[in-house]
């Protein structure tokens, strides 16, 4: 049920997580981050999440570049509920019938 | 635990049963969109083999959704420690900016009860607690609501991730039915809801691109790293322009 390697991990993350949320909090109270700093902090999760699916992206599998394609198309005009069905089904769909 | 308001006009202390509901009330839409990114988050996990126990544990301890997709996301059989833990860090790195806006609004509150109260800090109940604050034309948030409202999304996520891991199990292997595009459309309606323009998120493209470039030629995790490093360098060198 729990695996000590998990577990290592799962600590480490729950620590590093809350240490994020707490040094804010204590350490730039009172200062002020440059806008150039402030600007490289904002972006840095749509950097890493962008990174992350990367992968997809250069898959070379037809149906799941049609997926993609239609899942961002959906992305941008649906909220997650309904992105993630149109994504699942299309690709799915594609897959089936072009035997990926 | 009440906020106290330092606008003369309005009333000094704030009542707790009403602050509760309120938050509770304001929770209700939050948690509602909560619950299919939890129940996909369990699914996902349960696919690589974390178990029953496990998901409650990383979602309940953790509690930052963006991050534990991700960590999912380069999970294996042989998960790399520092890997998923850089990677966690990095997309919770924003929680620090957070914090600090928060600090003038907790003032009235002890170090050690703020200290716990920043445990539930998330990006919607960082910024309902704030909207809240500025419609009262108050200087500090109220307490009382901005914690029902972080503990009904907690235990939402908590409740939910868990759910999801027994759809999972059952579920079985889902890949092949195109249900791992769930998991890129996860993070791209994460992205979209924090895209402010190609002027401010510029960088996002260059992440994108060179990410693309190092996991069609270089094995391993590596175009995680390269993707965001080079974003930000990118981020760094044209924030003059756009800061």
């Amino acid at each position: 049920m729990l695996e000590w390697s998990h577990l290592i991990i799962i600590l480490g993350m729950a620590i590093t997580t809350y240490l994020t949320r707490i040094i804010g909090f204590l350490l730039l109270r009172n200062r002020q981050l440059s806008p150039r700093t402030q600007f490289v902090l904002d972006n840095i999760a749509g950097c890493v999440m962008l990174s992350i699916i990367a992968p997809v992206f250069v898959s070379g599998e037809p149906a799941t570049l049609i997926g993609l394609v239609v899942t961002i198309m959906a992305a941008i005009r649906f909220s997650l509920l309904p992105t993630v069905l149109i994504g699942v089904i299309v690709t799915g769909l594609g897959r089936y019938m072009l035997g990926a | 635990m009440n906020g106290y308001i330092r606008n003369p006009r309005l009333p000094k202390v704030l009542s707790v049963n009403h602050e509760m509901k309120r938050g509770i009330k304001a929770s209700i839409p939050v948690v509602l969109s909560f619950i299919p990114f939890a129940l996909l988050f369990g699914t996902q996990a349960t696919q690589k083999d974390l178990s029953h126990l496990e998901i409650p544990l990383i979602t309940g301890l953790n509690f930052g959704g963006g991050s534990e997709f991700a960590a999912i996301s380069v999970w294996t059989s042989t998960p790399q420690f520092w890997l998923i833990v850089g990677i966690s860090v990095l997309v919770n790195i924003r929680h620090v900016l957070m914090g600090a806006v928060f600090a003038p609004y907790m003032q009235h509150v002890s170090k050690r009860k703020a200290l716990v109260l920043l445990f539930f800090m998330c990006d919607e109940s960082w910024a309902m607690a704030l909207a809240d604050a500025k419609k009262r034309q108050a200087f500090s948030i109220s307490i009382t609501y901005y914690i029902s409202l972080a503990l009904c999304l907690y235990s939402t996520w908590v409740i939910f991730t868990t759910v999801g891991s027994f759809i999972g199990k059952w579920l079985g292997n889902i890949e092949r039915f195109g249900f791992d595009m769930a998991f890129t459309a996860v993070f791209l309606v994460l992205v979209k809801g924090m895209w402010s323009g190609m002027k401010k998120n510029y960088c996002w493209a260059v992440s994108l691109l060179v990410a693309c470039l190092v996991a069609h030629y270089v094995s391993g995790a590596w175009y995680v790293l390269a993707g965001t490093s080079v974003g930000l360098i990118a981020a760094w060198f044209g924030a003059g322009r756009n800061a």
